[in-house]
This record gives C-alpha cells, structure tokens and sequence, in this order.
C-alpha cells in the first residue's frame, strides 16, 4: 500500500531502546519504572495493534484513494514546500484527531488504553490501541487528500510523526533546551498528557509540534513543584489484555443498554458524563480542583479585606 | 507483502517475549510500599476528594483497604504495583465474602472486575447485630 512504512524501519530502534531503557535503569543510570505484567500489556498492545490496522488500512487508504481522485489541487509528492505543508496540517490535524479522542467517549474507548498505564516509560509509547480503524478516526486525514496531498505522502507523515511520538514517553530526559520545549513536543510536555493529576487532565495533545497547544489554549507546562501521577482518573484493576483493550467499549454498551434513552450522550458525551452527574469528567474534575485551589486564597484576600 | 509482514510480526512478537523477561529481571527486587492509613486516605482524596469517611479498614498484609461513606464503600485495591479506587453501594460491600482470610468485593466493573483485601472478620462486628 505504501512503500515507505516509517513505523516498520524504527522497530528495531524501539526494541533496542526499551532493553536499553530497561538496562540502564536497573543499574541506576536513569529514571525509569518498569513492571512485568504493565511491560507485557503494553507491548502485546502494540503488537496487535499493528495486526489490527491492517485489518482497516485498506479500506481506510481506499477512501483516501477515492477522494484523491476527487481533489481540489494537484501537489507534487517530490516538492519540498509540499512537505513542509503536509507536516504541518498533518500534525494540526493529529491535535485536533487527538483532542476528540480525550473529548468524546466514542473516540476515548478506543484510545483511552494508550494512557492506561501507571507508568511512563518507552513500552507505554508501544501501547497502542487495537480499535482506532473502527472508531474511524482517520477519516479526519482525507481533508488532506481532497486538498491533494497524495495518499501515500499522508500516510509516510503520520508514521513520521507515530515514529517522533515514541521517543518522548520516557522520564529519563527532564526538559530540553528552551527552544525546543517551546516548539516540539518534549518528554515533559507528554508526561504532562498522561497525567491524572487534574491539573494536568486533558492537556498537552500535540502530536511533534507543540504550538498547536499554545495555540488552541490546551497547553500546560510541567511543574517541578507537581510531580505527574501517570494513568487514568480510575485506574485499571486488572491486566488482562481483554479488559485493556475493551473496557471502556464494554462499558459504554452497557451503559447505553442500561439507559437508551441517554444513547448520545453516553456515546458522544465526554468521558465521565452520566445523566445524573453521579460520574465526573476531566472538565469538572478541574473546575472542583481549581475551585479548592482558589478558596482559601479568596477566603485570605476576604479576610484582608474586612480587617 | 504478507510473508514479509508475518516474518516482522514473528520477529516482533520474540523480541516482546525477550523484553518481558528483561523487565522481570530488572524490577525483580522492587517492592511496593505497604498501604497505611494515611496512604489509603490519600489514595481515596486523590479520586473522590473531600470525602467524608466514617471508618477505614485497612488489609493486614497492607495492600488494600475499604472505607465507609454514608452508604458508599470505597475500596482501595492493589494492582501490581499501583493501587486502584471503586466505590461501590455499602450494602453490596456488607455482603462480600471472605474466603481463606481475605475479603473478595465485586466492584461490578469491567475495568476493575474485583477487589481482595486481607480482612478476615467482614462485615465488622460494629454492623453486625
Ligand atoms: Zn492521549
Ligand atoms: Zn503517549
């Protein structure tokens, strides 16, 4: 389909990496926390990942083909400002793919397994989901062939960017010069996204370029002075790989057979919403924290101010 | 195409099995830290803060730990080396049963199917008439 697969040349380089991550950490040499059964998810996620996108890679480049077929211009795959330009909508278009997936629970089952993890390391880049062609979220990337970037260059770019995405799950390397945090997603701009803290909830979506954050108001930097609580705001209690992958579908489908009367808000509505408000999504997680944060402040300035 | 993709996915899959034993023998000595009170306490106000707790009761082996709030229980659990928090109806947790010193509590959710507490008296003999 493509004869350039990024994601098939850097496997080697994620193997020897994870050992490498491993090693060193074990003899102290850097920060890293691995654990068997976590290390085993992750990677067996990945792995059936890549099986499971076959399955829809030919309809979803398909599609893509067709639309082609119908483009509004002609751009020359051999162009280097055509590149320039397909990197840059390629990645605004992953933010806004990546944004939808924290924002609605039809996009959050299939990708909430990504952030499954308790711990952040380089495996945790591999766990990727198995249900991303069904949730049909690369529909979001035929804007650009019906512009008239051509299929293939599409897909080489979101390799490209699957590929840059790997390297900054790891809390091995603290922050990067300032000029690089400030344009680049970074190992610690990432950290920040899988975070459960509710500071950092639902921040952070870039995909390589940061600015897209800075731009759209979801950017949040990390804060020394708040280590990041890595997984869900309800952890997995399990890790049977099943459960991982499914959970969240599964509990959708029974949440919709339960009340159907609810069938769009439990399928579009963001994680954590119920009709009655007895469950809590990201948003209400820190507007409650936020207003814990402010009270005792307004509550001084309040004082101050009588006295 | 195919041949090529399942020689990669073969290749793959051995390299995963290899990093599994490495990362057996790298946290083979790593020990979580034994749930006390106070953790239990901030496990419970991280993910449902400003709870009101009644009462706690804590895993004697320290990995887990349920509480009350008015008609909730909420469990803390252990999951390989982190913890993880359900509420689920205080009725439902009085009748959970203990089973070779442990309390097994269904949590009723498929991410978190249930949770095993080393409490060998249950329901506590405050509740029990
Ligand atoms: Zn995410
Ligand atoms: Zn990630």
């Amino acid at each position: 389909m493509k004869a350039f697969d990024p994601v098939a040349l850097a496997t080697p380089f994620f193997i020897l990496t994870v050992i490498l991550e491993i090693v060193l950490a074990r003899f102290g040499k850097l920060k890293a926390t691995y654990e068997t059964s976590d290390t085993a998810v992750s990677l067996a996620m990945g792995l059936v990942s890549s099986a499971a996108g076959l399955l829809t890679a030919g309809a979803s480049f398909a599609a893509a083909m067709w639309i082609y077929q119908h483009r509004a211009f002609s751009i020359p795959i051999t162009a280097i400002w055509a590149w320039v330009v397909v990197f840059l909508l390629e990645d605004m278009t992953y933010y806004w793919f990546h944004r939808l997936s924290h924002e609605r629970r039809f996009w959050w089952a299939a990708h909430v397994n990504h952030h499954s993890s308790q711990h952040y390391n380089l495996s945790t880049a591999l766990r990727q989901t198995w249900t991303g062609g069904v949730a049909g979220t690369w529909a979001l990337w035929l804007p650009l062939s019906f512009l008239g970037f051509p299929p293939a260059m599409v897909a080489i770019q979101k390799g490209v960017s699957l590929v840059y995405q790997y390297w900054i799950h790891t809390e091995a390397i603290r922050r990067l010069p300032k000029p690089i945090e400030a344009v680049f997603n970074t190992p610690s701009h990432h950290r920040v996204h899988h975070a459960r803290n509710p500071r950092y909830l639902d921040r952070n979506y870039a995909g390589i370029l940061i600015i897209w954050d800075r731009m759209f108001g979801t950017f949040q930097a990390e804060l020394d002075a708040e280590a990041c609580r890595y997984g869900l705001v309800h952890n997995l209690g399990t890790f049977n790989i099943l459960r991982v992958a499914f959970h969240e579908w599964i509990g959708m489908a029974q949440d919709i057979v339960r009340q159907p009367r609810y069938v769009l808000g439990w399928l579009f509505g963001p994680p954590g919403w119920s009709p009655d408000g007895s469950r809590v999504t990201s948003a209400r997680l820190r507007a409650e924290w936020l207003a814990r944060q402010t009270k005792p402040q307004e509550a001084l300035t309040h004082e101050a101010g009588v006295g | 195409m195919t041949t090529a993709y399942l020689i990669q996915f073969a290749v793959s899959a051995v390299a995963v099995a290899l990093i599994v034993g490495l990362a057996a023998w790298a946290t083979h000595a790593r020990v979580s830290l034994a749930l006390d009170e106070s953790t239990a306490r901030a496990l419970l106000a991280e993910e449902f803060p400003g709870l009101d707790i009644d009462a706690i009761w804590l895993g004697t082996d320290g990995k887990g730990a349920i509480a009350k709030s008015g008609d909730r229980a909420f469990v803390v659990g252990r999951t390989g080396l982190g913890y993880v928090v359900r509420q689920v109806p205080w009725v439902r947790a009085m009748i959970a049963g203990v089973k070779d010193g442990r309390l097994r509590i269904s949590l009723s959710d498929v991410a978190a199917p249930s949770a095993t507490i080393a409490i060998a008296v249950w329901p506590p003999r405050e509740f029990t008439t």
